[in-house]
């Protein structure tokens, strides 16, 4: 080999947590990309269904392909893909090239990561190794994601989430090309194993209805914040990555527990748990939303590490049963976004509608001069006008304040009342869609249950 | 601690910790929001110890929007929503299929039953009551259609029916 390990084993894992942060970095930005190109919550949603999609389609061929043309080669190959994907999404002004340039990536980064794996064992030693860097990297890169994607789109734009993958793709493909080098020059694709095993179906479905129960949690979480209570993408990356640090304590109560069935178990049933909080949160409180957050942090690190190690475990070649993981978990995000995005794009629908109404109630009912009332009641309509059915900022209409100190303090507490009304009702609109990704946590201890093979 | 034990101890705690989450959020009122539904603006709204001429005009006009919403079949909330701006009107108009007259013959029910709310409250002398509903009957329907052409116009022309007789209704206030 060309190139010493350690640099190597960065890259590898840099490439593998990029790729995988890719699937939910650009959560925090969704609802600038929302804003920012004019479209509906459902079709904002596809910038990261399309993305892991093709992630979930394109992970095993990609592993074949890796296998035959050598993982290095595919590896640089996927990075490169991958960054000039990024660039094209980062210069993106419509939502469909948009779409378009994260299938792109999606395929790039499929190719990148399969083949890191099947690079892994020769550089850490062993395929036990290879697999807990694999899994880490792929772990930490999904749970940093979320924060890092908020922290650019508020402090930069959205566009700096792609553009910024640009140099670290491309910086991670730098070893990965001298290890290329070494297998054009020797003629040796991939170390040749025999295959044991085939796909380990009951981890790989348990990966997929655990991710979308994940899915549920960041991405409905991030839309309530961002969108119910209107917090900023960098307040809201604050929150949501309590997660990340959850998920970091979990990873500390694994290695306590050999079993791979009850790690499995206790995770899912962590997260059922949180989403079930999330379900039912007493007030639209973003404190209330920690709690939980740690349940689904300390249960995804239990239930996704023991999963793929159970998929993983004792078959071979390594990069092809790593592919059938990542398509199960994109799969599952998959799923789990396209199946609760109309439940609650409906019940945003519903709910504000009642929330307006009863914040129209709170006006009618106040105290303030009617004439006051019929010009904050316009303001209102233009701001609800102006935001065609999306969930509304009431604040604005309230502006100017009246310089009657009096008047004022009506017309403070009005905003208020009626701000809470929204807020209770937009936290309200969450619930059905929580509940049903909680129910999805629940459904996976049937393949955790039935799975023989589990403990390893 | 046993391998066994320990699968059991994790196993378990999951469970407690999750449904504890559950049961602590759902005792505080986790389940409990449901939205304010809209009253029903046939039925009578107490008028709560009207004070001064402004809290008069207020409840003048919260009656009259629930006169004129009853006789519309629509709740009060989406009638004042619909008279805030031309186009929030002419959206009303096409949902629920109510023309500018229709709407015309709304107001002006709603205005009377204002009065009667007004008086029956204690806050509005007969004295002043006929001679009021009496105008309110004879404004034609042209010109009530003008008025829920302007919103600003019929609050100001609520408060200018009642603006003339103020020195009188202070006299009369309970």
């Amino acid at each position: 080999m060309s190139s010493a390990p350690r640099p190597r084993v960065a890259a590898l894992a840099l490439a593998v947590g990029l790729v995988l942060a890719d699937s939910s970095i650009v959560v925090l930005a969704l609802p600038e990309i929302y804003r920012d190109l004019d479209t509906s919550i459902a079709g904002v949603t596809w910038v990261l269904v399309s993305f892991n999609l093709v992630m979930a389609l394109a992970a095993v061929p990609a592993a074949l392909l890796a296998r035959r043309v050598g993982p290095a080669r595919a590896a640089a190959v996927g990075l490169a893909i991958f960054a000039g994907a990024g660039l094209a999404c980062g210069i993106a002004d419509e939502l469909s090239t948009l779409i378009l340039a994260r299938c792109v990536q999606a395929l790039g980064g499929a190719l990148a990561v399969t083949a890191a794996l099947e690079l892994l064992p020769a550089t850490v030693g062993s395929e036990r190794r290879a697999a807990v860097v694999w899994a880490s990297a792929g772990a930490t890169g999904a749970a940093l994601g979320p924060a890092v994607g908020g922290i650019l789109t508020e402090l930069v734009s959205w566009q700096s989430i792609f553009l910024i993958q640009v140099p670290v793709a491309l910086a991670a493909a730098v070893p990965i090309l001298a290890v290329a080098k070494h297998e054009a020059a020797t003629g040796i694709l991939a170390t040749e194993v025999r295959r044991t095993g085939r796909p380990h179906l009951w981890a790989n479905l348990a990966l997929a209805m655990v991710s979308a129960a994940i899915a549920a949690a960041l991405f409905l979480l991030v839309l309530l914040l961002i969108e119910g209570w209107r917090l900023t993408p960098i307040g809201a990356a604050i929150v949501v990555s309590v997660m990340p640090l959850a998920a970091i304590v979990g990873s500390r109560l694994g290695p306590l527990v050999p079993s791979a069935r009850a790690r499995a178990a206790a995770g899912a049933i962590l997260v059922s748990g949180g989403l079930g909080g999330l379900a039912f949160l007493p007030k639209a409180e973003v404190a209330l939303t920690l709690p939980p957050q740690i349940l689904v942090g300390i249960g995804l690190s239990l239930v996704l590490s023991a999963l793929t190690e159970t998929a993983l475990g004792g078959r071979a070649p390594q990069a092809i049963h790593g592919g059938w993981t990542i398509s199960a978990r994109h799969a599952g995000v998959v799923i789990g976004l396209l199946a609760l995005t109309p439940v609650f794009t409906a019940d945003i629908a519903e709910q504000r509608t009642d929330a307006i109404n009863a914040g129209t109630a709170v006006i009618l009912d106040s105290k303030v001069n009617p004439l006051l009332k019929l010009e904050l009641a316009q303001k209102i309509e233009a701001r609800l006008d102006g935001e065609k059915g999306k969930v509304p900022t009431i604040g604005p209409a309230f502006e100017p304040l009246p310089s009657d100190p009096g008047e004022r303090a009506d017309v403070e507490g009005l905003r208020d009342e009626l701000q809470e009304q929204l807020n209770r009702g937009a936290t309200h609109a969450f619930s059905p869609s929580f509940l049903l990704g909680a129910l999805l946590g629940l459904l996976a201890l049937i393949p955790i249950a039935l799975s023989r093979r589990v403990d390893l | 601690m046993n391998a066994g034990l320990r699968a059991k101890v994790l196993v378990g705690a999951a469970i407690v910790s999750a449904l504890a989450l559950v049961g602590i959020y759902l005792a505080a009122g986790g389940s409990s929001y449901t939205p304010e539904k809209s009253q029903d603006p046939c039925q009578h709204r107490p008028w709560s110890n009207p004070e001064g001429l402004q809290e008069i005009a207020n409840q003048f006009s919260i009656s009259a929007l629930d006169g004129a919403a009853c006789q519309l079949g629509v709740t009060r909330e989406t009638l004042a929503r619909a008279l805030a701006t031309p186009e929030a009107r002419e959206r009303f108009s096409e949902r629920y299929g109510i023309d500018d007259e229709k709407l015309a013959r709304a107001i002006r029910a709603g205005l009377l039953r204002a009065i009667k709310d007004a008086e029956d409250a204690g806050a509005l002398s007969p004295l002043i009551a006929g001679p009021l509903r009496g105008t309110i009957e004879e404004i034609p329907l042209d010109q009530a259609i003008e008025l829920i052409n302007n919103a600003d116009s019929l609050l100001g022309n609520v408060q200018s029916i009642l603006g003339p007789a103020g020195e009188l209704l202070e006299e009369f206030l309970p």
